[in-house]
């Protein structure tokens, strides 16, 4: 017994101290490449386009980063809304919006990794209070990216109260997301990683999930809520699942929303309007605040969707601070009537 | 040549019969260790099986026992302890030796090749235990469990939440960070993540302060192993005093034979010490694990463990009439104490208790086992300081600031295995006022820097927010009017769960904090 013990003792401990003190030293290592970054930032090399000198730019085709271009035919944004009844299934809303914007496949090829990323703020109640995304509008989109042939479909969020397995099971977003074949997966703190983001006005960097940046589809399926500092939780405020420093961002809220969405730019959004949350947002509870409009909006342009779900609150576009800003940065358009939507009714 | 074989072989049996009993007794420790790691991982966040999480510790008589005389209340599951004094009454300090999970932790550690040359402290103190386990009664019967601290079950549960888990987290965590940055390694680190996460180490790190006190004091008891083997079970242990008092009437007892040749192997291998030569290496069954190294040592089957309807002698070091009066003296000495201090009926204005729970409770009730914290999710259930004075030592106290009460979870309650905090429906919970927010205008973005903030009202779990935001215009210094929401505290919809304190951005001490109120339980 000590014969065996004491080699393997120094062994792990050897492995778990040295460990510790690598990590600490990589750490204060870039400390100092921040250190060193923050001064030669202070020189403003960089400069920002206007939007008039973005429009000339070609829509880049890497993943993340700015919105594909609509092929001919097709609508920039679809609408499905339930045609009255109780018994509109939000499933189907969200099959008949994505046939609209010519199937799922225009989105998620064979073999792609995808993730989506529903509102899974909290895990206090059930998804009737509207405050997490509708668990049939996750389930099915879960369903049409493995109908497309898609590698993986995981399904995150990074929740402000309460641990993200508790809001998983509570949301009743996991059991949609397991029996649609996908898989539920908790945010670590080590994959949170330090990027740039060189599109941005005011936040050039950020702690940013790894497997977001490395995903090659992240489909973006907020709930549509009150909120009293950005008014409302849509497409582009959702993605603050995806960081980790959620004080700093709300320090010029809009904008560095904005910033964000230029870094992790979604290839779909899919705005859950099944029921939505008037007052209280975005943790909600009563149900009193909540709406049952049974509508889904979805858009590969997250500015152009938010814009219109904006609209089912009684706001303008320009209401909102985060759409304000993407616009101006050439993320997405706000101008609703220059867009091309296809509403549907779904049911009976 | 014939008869020479014959008790060659008849040794080499004996031999057998007692390495096969101690690697019994070390399956059955190890069985023991595992059982009660696996319910300490399964105590977080509770669940459905949370009455069951208590049975580690509702096994424990002196924890049973001491918070039965304190609170003068039967919890019904507490009769488990039963089953341990049955197992004492027929096998002796069996408990000690088989079965509990400190000793088992002093065994793999037992630091034999540092053993000092002195050799062990005269057994006089062995005695110590015993003191302190009529102080720790006698404080119980006057409702004090302070010095619960030192049953070996709570102290083991206690370090594993404060201190082991939250170490094993970091190193963890750090291999993690480490290896991540290798993209080769990225995919198994991703996958040895989900195996860990979120079931045996959580997704956001649960830390306690003043870690380096619990640490310190579980190093301590191993590092005493360097004086004498299982240095805490034979001085120390009040667990193990109380069990050793009933095994005197155990009913099977170890016996020498006389064919004792008095090789006193026996003696070299006890590690409690027990076995003396010079009582013809007769051993005190309060001493005694029942761990059957003597009789794996014996090269003859002289050693025998046999029923024995008699009772042990008494020792010099065992309890007597001068020095239970002494403890018991102390004991009542050192509760009054105590009560004396300015500190009771005052109370502390940032001492908040656990949901349903009231400062009575904890320091009645509370027999600072540390389960509440380890099933705590966020961490708010941090040991007390002295926050409640020092009577209530490393009871839970709900720090806002390190972690809230999150809105969706009961589980303190629920694995409390002496219902010190009130095993509450989760709808029943949410009704408890823990304490009550007031702002800081002072240092407070919104009321003093005039920039919207609203985190506390964001953050605020109640349907209907007990955080309102009031926009007011203002007239900045510089000429500019602006509209800026500040917030205010309903004071009676606030239930004191601290998110708002916990989230605040203010750095330092929050803007927003959770006061102790006097709280009516609502049930």
């Amino acid at each position: 017994m000590q014969k065996f013990t004491r080699r393997e003792f120094l062994l792990s401990l050897a492995a778990g101290m040295g460990a510790l003190a690598a990590n600490q030293f990589l750490a204060a290592c870039s400390r100092i490449a921040d250190e060193n970054g923050s001064t030669s930032t202070q020189a403003p090399t960089v400069t920002v386009k206007t939007p008039a000198e973005r429009e000339g730019d070609s829509p880049a085709k890497e993943a993340n980063s700015v919105p594909m271009e609509t092929p001919i035919g097709l609508p920039d944004m679809v609408v499905a809304r339930g045609a009255g009844g109780d018994d509109v299934s939000p499933e189907e809303l969200v099959r008949r919006a994505l046939v609209g914007l010519g199937g799922m496949e225009r989105f998620v090829s064979k073999g792609a990794t995808v993730i989506v990323k529903p509102n899974i703020c909290v895990g206090y109640h059930s998804y009737e209070f509207a405050a997490t995304t509708n668990p049939w509008v996750v389930g099915a989109l879960v369903k049409l990216c493995m109908e497309a042939g898609a590698g993986s479909v995981s399904v995150m969020d990074y929740p402000f109260g309460g641990p993200p397995e508790q809001a998983y099971a509570i949301s009743g977003i996991e059991e949609q997301v397991k029996a649609a074949g996908g898989e539920m997966v908790t945010m670590p703190r080590f994959k949170f990683v330090a990027t740039e983001i060189p599109q941005a006005v005011d936040m050039r960097q950020c702690d940013i999930f790894d497997d977001v940046l490395k995903a090659d589809v992240l489909i973006d399926v907020p709930i549509a809520k009150h909120h009293s500092l950005a008014r409302l939780t849509l497409g582009m405020k959702n993605l603050m699942g995806v960081i980790r420093d959620r004080p700093s961002i709300h320090r010029n809220l809009g904008q560095r929303l904005a910033d964000l969405t230029s870094r992790v730019y979604p290839t779909l959004t899919v705005v859950d309007a099944v029921r939505v949350l008037k007052a209280n947002g975005p943790t909600g509870g009563s149900l009193d605040d909540v709406q049952k409009i049974d509508t889904i909006i979805a858009s590969p342009d997250i500015v152009a969707a938010d814009s219109y779900a904006s609209t089912l609150f009684g706001l303008r576009p320009d209401d909102l601070a985060y759409v304000q800003a993407g616009a101006a940065m050439g993320l997405g358009r706000s101008d609703l009537e220059s867009l091309t939507i296809e509403e549907i009714a779904v049911g009976s | 040549m014939a008869a020479d074989a014959r008790r060659l072989r008849r040794r080499h049996s004996v031999k057998r019969t007692g390495r096969r009993w101690v690697a019994i007794r070390k399956l059955s420790q190890y069985l023991a260790l595992l059982i009660f790691l696996v319910f300490f991982v399964m105590t977080r966040l509770g669940g459905e099986r949370a009455e069951l999480l208590a049975l580690p510790m509702r096994l424990d008589p002196l924890a049973m026992l001491a918070q039965l005389l304190s609170s003068r209340a039967w919890v019904v599951g507490s009769s488990l302890a039963l089953v341990t004094i049955l197992l004492t009454v027929v096998f002796g300090r069996a408990w000690c030796g088989w079965l509990c999970p400190l000793g088992t932790v002093l065994d793999l550690f037992s630091l034999n090749r540092w053993r000092v040359r002195s050799g062990p402290p005269a057994d006089s103190w062995r005695a110590v235990k015993y003191s302190i386990l009529v102080v720790i009664l006698v404080a119980a019967l006057l409702g004090n469990l302070t010095l619960l601290v030192l049953d070996p079950l709570t102290l083991l549960f206690r370090t594993l939440t404060v201190s082991l888990w939250p170490l094993l987290d970091q190193v963890v965590l750090s291999l993690e960070t480490l290896l991540y940055r290798f993209s080769s390694l990225a995919g198994p680190i991703s996958t040895f993540d989900s195996w860990v996460r979120p079931d045996i180490l959580p997704t956001e790190p649960v830390q306690y302060r003043q870690v380096w006190i619990f640490t310190g004091v579980f190093v301590g008891v191993i590092a005493l192993n360097v004086i004498a083997p299982r240095f805490w079970c034979r001085y120390l242990c009040t667990l193990g005093g109380l069990l050793g008092l009933i095994s005197k009437a155990a009913f099977l007892q170890r016996e020498v034979r006389e064919d004792c040749r008095g090789c006193g192997l026996c003696t070299d291998a006890c590690p409690t010490g027990t076995i003396d030569p010079a009582k013809d290496y007769a051993s005190d069954p309060s001493e005694c694990t029942m761990c059957m190294d003597c009789l794996e040592a014996c090269p003859r089957s002289s050693v025998v463990f046999t029923p024995s309807l008699s009772v042990a002698a008494w020792n010099e070091y065992d309890p007597n009439r001068q020095k239970v009066l002494t403890s018991i003296a102390a004991g009542v000495a050192a509760v009054v104490l105590l009560q004396v201090d300015r500190f009771i009926g005052r109370g502390h204005p940032y001492m908040l208790q656990p949901p349903g729970g009231t400062l009575n409770d904890m320091l009645t009730k509370c027999i600072r086992c540390g389960m509440c914290m380890r099933a705590c999710p966020t961490g708010a259930l941090q040991p007390a300081m002295l926050e409640a004075g020092f009577e209530g030592v490393w009871s839970p106290i709900l720090t806002p600031r390190l972690g809230y009460c999150d809105y969706a979870c009961n589980a303190c309650g629920q694995v409390c295995p002496v219902e010190a905090i009130p095993p509450l429906s989760l709808a029943d919970k949410r009704l408890q006022v823990i304490g009550k927010a007031a702002i800081n205008q002072d240092t407070c973005i919104a009321w003093a820097e005039e920039t919207d903030c609203i985190v506390c009202e964001e953050m605020c779990p109640l349907p209907e927010k007990a955080v309102r935001l009031e926009p007011k215009e203002l007239v900045r210094e510089d000429g500019t009017l602006v509209i800026v929401q500040l917030p205010e505290v309903l004071g009676e919809r606030c239930i004191g769960c601290g998110i708002c304190e916990y989230k605040c951005p203010v750095e330092g001490e929050a803007a927003i904090r959770i006061t102790a109120i006097e709280g009516e339980i609502v049930y």
